[in-house]
């Protein structure tokens, strides 16, 4: 039962990668382009909910209402402001960039919260759990995160192919010269991508902090988790990005079953394995 | 005389260092259908790619209705109502048809072109709107491309080699929606590499060479060995 336990903690643990690794992918599938800080902008969000938390004494999950709407503003200005100016050009230059936005943010973080670590407080709902088989028992919170995540994906696929919105995300995707001439001014889009990748990051940051301690370097290990994620989901396939979460995830739960030592590891190795045998990942986008 | 709906005047452009075109001069009438034809290299593309913003090039330049436009943001000169249909079709592959149209029109002024007008001119596309725009065959790719222009409800389009790459009989069914969309009184211009096909349904027409106008006007007023030296920059 032991194992079973591992597995299922382990597809629990996938959906939070899976929030780490969505916004990444979004990102990716419509400039192209790798956020290097995108682990950095999670734990800011983690840090702005705390902050909010304790300003306003709103439960850690109810501060989402502050902290999803404030980072979708922060997002969108770093791409108009920072980013916009670099992409087109080539790949390298916006790529630095996000690399200086991760040194400001972690050093940012540092100089105004110091690196004590930290974590919000969620009451109750963290030890909660039901049983459902004899042995075998999951958390309220990590079935939470894991729900949201499906919820989230849901959602990310409706905008991405019901709206307006997401048929100008992937005009624009496709070929972003010819999606200037249907009147869409490419900085915008671009910036209502970053917004909404900020969105999704603010309820990674929310989640990261109620699950775990997080410091101002937490963020480039996050990073990892969702690249990997990414990567061994597919590109551009944010379902497949749920899946590649999850198995990231497993594996994680079944190193740490090995030996504790072997957890992070054994998620690496996966990646590796995906990398080497399917360079394109588990679910590449059909075209 | 009125003024044209669209004036180029000594229109200088090109990429980085390289220059294309050396001082353009073109009048397009507001209803006309003007060809631009001339050999691979002469700059008819770089031409249709400045006016709508893609090549920059000086405010003065290009105007509309009397108003400098020249160097405008795509997306900008494309709401003041300048379509393109690029060469090579360029849809979008991860859009259906109907996607792939929609997308042109749904930030446009509306206008008599619709999903349903676009599908009465090409009724293969009704048909097919579900289907990925790069499923089609070259063809209805190019409708494709066409009917993405047309829901944009513009006052003038530019089509770059319409009929680069596509059937014969495919050309036919293509040049056979032109008169109807001419009679809705948009101004076109017709990137063509054959000639006479083009000037066959063109009002006017500029030839190009070496990125200068090597001759322009009607038609009728120069016999066909003109033409071909223009074209080809030989001497009569």
């Amino acid at each position: 039962m032991d194992w079973v336990n591992a597995i299922v903690q382990g597809v629990l643990l996938g959906g939070l990668y899976a929030l780490f690794a969505a916004g990444l992918s979004l990102i990716f599938g419509v400039m192209r382009l790798v956020n290097i800080a995108h682990g950095d902008l999670i734990v800011l969000a983690a840090y702005i909910a705390l902050v909010v938390v304790q300003a306003t004494g709103l439960h850690p999950l109810a501060s989402a209402i502050i902290v999803v709407p404030l980072m979708a503003a922060i997002g969108y200005a770093i791409q108009r402001l920072l980013l916009n100016p670099t992409i087109g050009k080539d790949i390298l230059s916006p790529l630095l960039v996000t690399f200086g936005i991760s040194v400001i943010l972690q050093n940012g973080l540092l100089a105004t919260f110091t690196a004590d670590s930290r974590r919000l407080a969620a009451g109750p709902i963290e030890t909660a759990s039901i049983e459902i088989l004899p042995g075998l028992s999951l958390g309220i919170l990590p079935l939470m995160m894991f729900a949201v995540s499906v919820l989230l994906i849901f959602g990310l696929e409706w905008i991405f192919y019901r709206t307006s919105l997401g048929r100008a995300f992937r005009a624009t995707s496709d070929d972003a010269e010819i999606a200037q001439l249907m009147m869409l001014d490419r900085r915008h889009v671009f910036g209502m991508a970053m917004a909404l990748s900020a969105a999704v990051v603010a309820i990674a940051g929310i989640f990261l902090a109620i699950r775990t301690n997080f410091d101002p370097s937490s963020g480039p290990a996050r990073l990892l988790f969702g690249f990997e994620a990414v990567i061994i989901g597919g590109l551009g396939n944010l379902w497949g990005t749920l899946a590649g979460g999850i198995v990231l995830g497993v594996a994680q739960a079944i190193g740490a079953q090995i030996s504790p030592g072997w957890q992070i590891l054994a998620g690496h190795l996966v990646f590796f394995l995906v990398l080497a045998l399917r360079p394109k990942g588990l679910f590449p986008r059909m075209d | 005389m009125a003024e044209p709906l669209l004036s180029i005047r000594g229109l200088k452009a090109g990429y980085g260092d390289f220059q294309a075109l050396f001082g353009i001069d073109l009048d397009l009438e507001a209803g006309e259908v003007l060809a631009l034809i001339g050999a691979n290299g002469a700059g008819k593309s770089t031409l249709l790619k400045a006016i709508v913003g893609l090549v920059p090039c000086s405010r003065e330049m290009v105007s509309l209705r009397g108003e400098p436009i020249g160097g405008e943001r795509p997306d900008r000169i494309a709401g003041r109502g300048i379509a393109l249909v690029p060469e090579g079709r360029r849809l979008f592959r991860s859009l259906s048809v109907e996607e792939n149209l929609v997308i042109g029109g749904e930030r446009a002024k509306p206008g008599r072109w619709t999903l349903e007008t676009v599908f009465r001119l090409f009724p293969i596309l009704g048909e097919r709107r579900k289907s990925l725009g790069t499923a089609l065959s070259g063809g209805q790719q190019q409708m494709v491309a066409i009917g993405r222009a047309l829901m944009a409800n513009p006052d003038i389009i530019l089509f770059d080699e319409i009929s680069l790459g596509l059937a014969p009989v495919v050309i036919k069914d293509i040049y056979a929606a032109l008169p109807a969309i001419a009679a809705t009184g948009v101004s076109i211009i017709l990137v063509e590499q054959d000639v006479s096909r083009a000037l066959g349904v063109a009002r006017t027409f500029v030839c190009l060479q070496e990125g200068k106008v090597s001759l322009a006007g009607l038609p009728s007023e120069h016999d066909r060995a003109a033409i071909t030296a223009a074209y080809f920059g030989t001497r009569r």
